[in-house]
């Protein structure tokens, strides 16, 4: 689907003279897919909402571009898998990222069965997803915005590689590691509640992997009881 | 030898040459530093660079710079070695990544080289010319894990030339 996607930003991406194709258009940003250095690539860009004040939508956009490429490159740090990134421009709110072929665990889950699987994979898989977001909470980062469409299995290595850490943040607090395990929670819940009890296996291979585990699940059952937001009372 | 179009900057290329048991380096920096080198050339203390790729990630980043007119060194080659050592700090970069007078394994890199060029660049350069496909051996692996600070952890799910482009692409926001 060759898109030649709208351009009403002045810094717009689309004025670069490599070939560009949109793959995704979500509320923050639009992902396009091109080449960089030969190798192909996913272009993210921020674009600016024009409802916000122009001085808070660049400070806003800014440190959210800011922020995703810091704390890419803080889980990479901890052996978290995610695409590399290649490449930052402030100018045209991009980000540049390796393209990783593979799938999403949203289509994933989606294609298969109920558990328990007959190989196994959708085991493995869980417990890829439990030891992944472990590794992430002890290193003092939380993602933000873990849903099974932001879990990518790599078709070469097999490894389970997180994507989109627009909204990822530095934290050791257990309330926030909670609520991130959570959204996960809500994710599957909604989209995948056909496949069975796959949270508890997630968070089995949480609770073997992380040095934390105890408090995080006792928050995660008061979080439950009152939701993702905190009440704020008095 | 090896010439790379960058892609992101139609009609902008970049030459690298491989060099070892390079005698005159002391020339080298001497003509480098009152600018009198012509060709104007880049040079990097190859044993900082196990792949081409992130120096091309480093060379989209200076072009970028030039054609806003935001360099930060003094020219497109500075701010290439500049951008490859992935730190804020100038003179430390051009210092690491850069060659010093006694160096003797040295990748020279050349924008937008002519033939005439690419020979006048042979001709500085008093050393023998190898192959690029050698970088990866030669490349002195625990000073690139020193230098860019690079876990044993981000090896397991990363290549070592992402782990570096990854740092050149970061820099500025961090």
């Amino acid at each position: 689907m060759e898109t030649p996607a709208t351009n009403n930003n002045n810094n717009s991406v689309l004025q670069r003279s490599v070939a560009m194709r949109i793959i995704k258009q979500g509320a923050e940003a639009r992902v396009f897919e091109s080449t960089f250095m030969g190798k192909k690539v996913v272009v993210k860009e921020r674009f600016s909402k024009k409802y916000r004040h122009p001085v808070l939508d660049s400070k806003l956009t800014l440190k959210r571009l800011y922020g995703e490429a810091r704390t890419l490159a803080k889980a990479r740090k901890l052996g978290v898998a995610t695409p590399a990134l290649y490449a930052i421009d402030f100018v045209t709110n991009t980000l540049t990222f390796e393209f990783v072929e593979g799938t999403s665990i949203k289509d994933i889950l989606l294609q298969s069965a109920p558990l328990p699987s007959p190989d196994g994979k959708l085991e493995e898989i869980a417990s890829k997803i439990g030891r992944t977001i472990a590794r992430l909470h002890d290193g003092g980062l939380i993602h933000g915005d873990l849903t099974t469409s932001n879990m990518l299995l790599d078709d070469k290595t097999g490894q389970l590689v997180l994507i989109d850490f627009g909204l990822g943040s530095t934290s050791t607090l257990p309330e926030d590691k909670a609520v991130d395990l959570y959204v996960l929670e809500r994710a599957l819940l909604s989209m995948h509640s056909s496949i069975g009890p796959l949270m508890s296996l997630v968070l089995a291979a949480y609770n073997k992997s992380s040095k934390y585990w105890s408090s995080t699940l006792n928050k995660l059952a008061a979080v439950r009881m009152r939701g993702r937001k905190r009440v704020m009372v008095g | 030898m090896a010439e790379f179009e960058l892609d992101t900057h139609p009609g902008r290329r970049l030459h690298l040459l491989l060099f070892v048991d390079v005698k005159n380096s002391r020339g080298l920096v001497q003509a480098m530093q009152a600018g009198t080198l012509v060709p104007e050339l880049a040079f990097f203390n190859a044993s900082l660079v196990p792949d081409t790729f992130p120096v091309l990630a480093a060379a989209h980043k200076a072009v970028l710079s030039q054609t806003r007119g935001s360099l930060v060194t003094r020219t497109l080659h500075s701010e290439l070695i500049y951008n490859y050592s992935g730190s804020k700090h100038i003179t430390e970069a051009l210092r690491r990544s850069g060659i010093n007078e006694s160096s003797t394994y040295v990748l020279v890199a050349h924008f937008d080289g002519t033939p005439d060029e690419i020979e006048a660049t042979r001709a500085l350069v008093q050393g023998s010319e190898i192959s690029l496909e050698e970088l990866l051996e030669r490349a002195d692996h625990p000073l690139i894990l020193k230098h860019y600070k690079i876990t044993p952890a981000e090896l397991e799910i990363s290549s070592l030339a992402d782990a570096i482009t990854c740092r050149i692409a970061a820099r500025d926001a961090i």
